[in-house]
């Protein structure tokens, strides 16, 4: 089964820029507030860029510790999606 | 103590594997699938084939190559996603940067595996072995991909051994094979352990009495060469065995190509002429990428009652664009015989290097240019199939490129479509 749920929802997010660390880290998502509710990472996946067109998309790959969320910036236009996510068991 | 005249010079090959790594990029970039059974596809289905599968799969017998429905047979908790090019992209270009921070001869043999060699630089390297820089690698996978990323080391005097000693202790293991262990190595192997060595070369070998890598080690070149491979590959194993260079050559390039299993098999010619429309501008991309020109052209189809048909056909001049490549297949497509189609394919050979530059003094063949070129910069800077021919209309939305095996020649046009 593909456990991956769509959701396509542009959503807040409040980001950390860290000064002295590896190019991996030097931005993470830091949390993100999605239907009211205030989601807070715990773990950093992975981040790549990708295009659409020729827009330069930003894709974190983001956890809570339970569920994994998909995040993707959008560099010109400068909006956060909340783009799919995958449940884990609790 | 028997003489096998192994190449005892000093291991300078290393050669790097990143453990299942479709699967293991996923299960870095999704935490929860960590330590479960998951696997990755190229296009979601029922029936779809699993074409990384992690090590959690593995362990339960779940096999690269095998069915959806057989995966959750073994294991109904088995977890399937489908690809994320752009970030085994990711994954891929980091890999090289951190391997060629160490040498600047490296290859990268697939998107998932690589070989560094370190002839000549051995003053840089100075007191340090190449398992310290093999830990060193493993340590920097770690911390500038991901730390669930793990990888498979393998040093040797020939690439080879190399590959060899990368498969020796998967997941995560780091050996070096030499003439010091080598005969020991082969004691612990089958004959089909060995790169290169499958059940047909393996029934080859047995029929001359050759049952094991020490006995295919002990073999006369002499017997090898005229008797088991009847030819220069004898030779070639001979002295591969025995940790000498042998693989260490560049490949010809000899054919551009794309082929496609047609979903629902038909016989509808307007559904199969759009679907090879695109597989036609998609060769001539390639054609275009790889800057050469073809000369050569052949159309192939398998039907559904197991038969295969094929015809080629060597033209006089070179030709690059995807009209040419389309109007060229299309001549030969149209004498194919009827029935029902599963897989059409298309590829271009009598490889050229492009000779583009050079003004034409026919104002048709430049026209011919400067609307390819046109369109390829459309296409590059807005992407996917901005701008195509109207015979690929439907195979435009049939038909897409997904993960390629093997080389990575490829990749950089792939992340430009994706």
């Amino acid at each position: 089964m593909d456990p991956t749920i769509y959701i396509n929802e542009r959503i807040d997010v409040v980001l950390m820029f860290h000064a002295n660390s590896s190019e991996r880290l030097t931005c993470v998502p830091w949390k993100m507030r999605y239907k009211t509710r205030e989601i807070e990472f715990t773990v950093f996946g992975m981040r790549h860029a990708t295009q659409k067109g020729k827009r330069m998309v930003h894709v974190f790959d983001m956890s809570d510790g339970v569920n994994d969320y998909r995040l993707e910036l959008d560099a010109e236009h400068l909006t956060w999606t909340l783009v799919s996510m995958v449940e884990g068991v609790r | 103590m028997t003489y096998y005249g192994l190449n005892t010079e000093k291991p300078l090959i290393m050669h790097i594997d990143l453990n299942s790594a479709f699967a293991t990029a996923e299960q870095q970039a999704h935490p929860s699938l960590r330590g479960k059974p998951m696997g990755v596809t190229n296009r979601l289905s029922k029936e779809c084939c699993i074409i990384a599968a992690s090590y959690e799969a593995k362990y339960l017998g779940i096999k690269v190559g095998m069915r959806r429905t057989e995966a959750m047979a073994i294991c109904p908790e088995f977890i399937i996603l489908e690809t994320d090019p752009a970030k085994y992209n990711v994954v891929y270009q980091k890999l090289v940067a951190i391997m060629k921070s160490y040498t600047p001869k490296i290859k990268m043999k697939s998107i998932d595996e690589g070989v560094l060699d370190f002839h000549g630089m051995e003053p840089v390297l100075g007191d340090r072995t190449l398992s310290d820089i093999g830990y060193e690698i493993k340590q920097r996978v770690k911390d500038e991909i991901g730390d669930w990323m793990k990888i498979n080391v393998g040093i040797g005097p020939n690439r080879f051994l190399a590959k060899q000693a990368a498969g020796w202790h998967k997941p995560d293991g780091l050996d070096v094979i030499d003439h010091r262990n080598l005969v020991d190595y082969y004691k612990t192997q089958q004959l089909t352990d060995l790169n290169g060595i499958a059940s047909r070369y393996e029934a080859r070998l047995n029929s001359f009495g050759i049952m094991s890598p020490l006995e295919f080690l002990e073999a006369p070149e002499y017997e090898l060469k005229k008797k088991v491979f009847k030819g220069i590959v004898g030779t070639y194993w001979y002295r591969r065995l025995r940790g000498y260079e042998i693989d260490d050559v560049d490949t010809h390039l000899g054919m551009v190509g794309r082929q496609w299993v047609v979903p629902n098999p038909t016989d509808n010619a307007k559904h199969l002429l759009s679907c090879l429309s695109f597989l036609c501008e998609t060769t001539g991309m390639k054609l275009r990428f790889r800057e050469v020109e073809a000369r050569g052209i052949c159309v192939w189809a398998t039907y559904q009652n197991g038969e295969f048909w094929q015809q080629k056909r060597m033209h006089k001049t070179t030709y690059y664009t995807n009209n040419e490549v389309y109007r060229r297949a299309l001549e030969l497509f149209n004498q194919r015989p009827p029935g029902t189609v599963r897989t059409i394919g298309v590829y271009c050979y009598m490889l050229t290097p492009s000779q583009r530059s050079q003004l034409s003094i026919f104002e048709d063949v430049a026209k011919q240019d400067w609307l390819t070129k046109a369109i390829d910069e459309i296409n590059d800077f807005y992407g996917t199939s901005t701008v195509y021919s109207a015979a690929s209309l439907v195979g435009t939305r049939l038909v897409k490129q997904k993960i390629p095996f093997g080389g990575t020649e490829y990749f950089d046009l792939l992340l430009k479509r994706s």
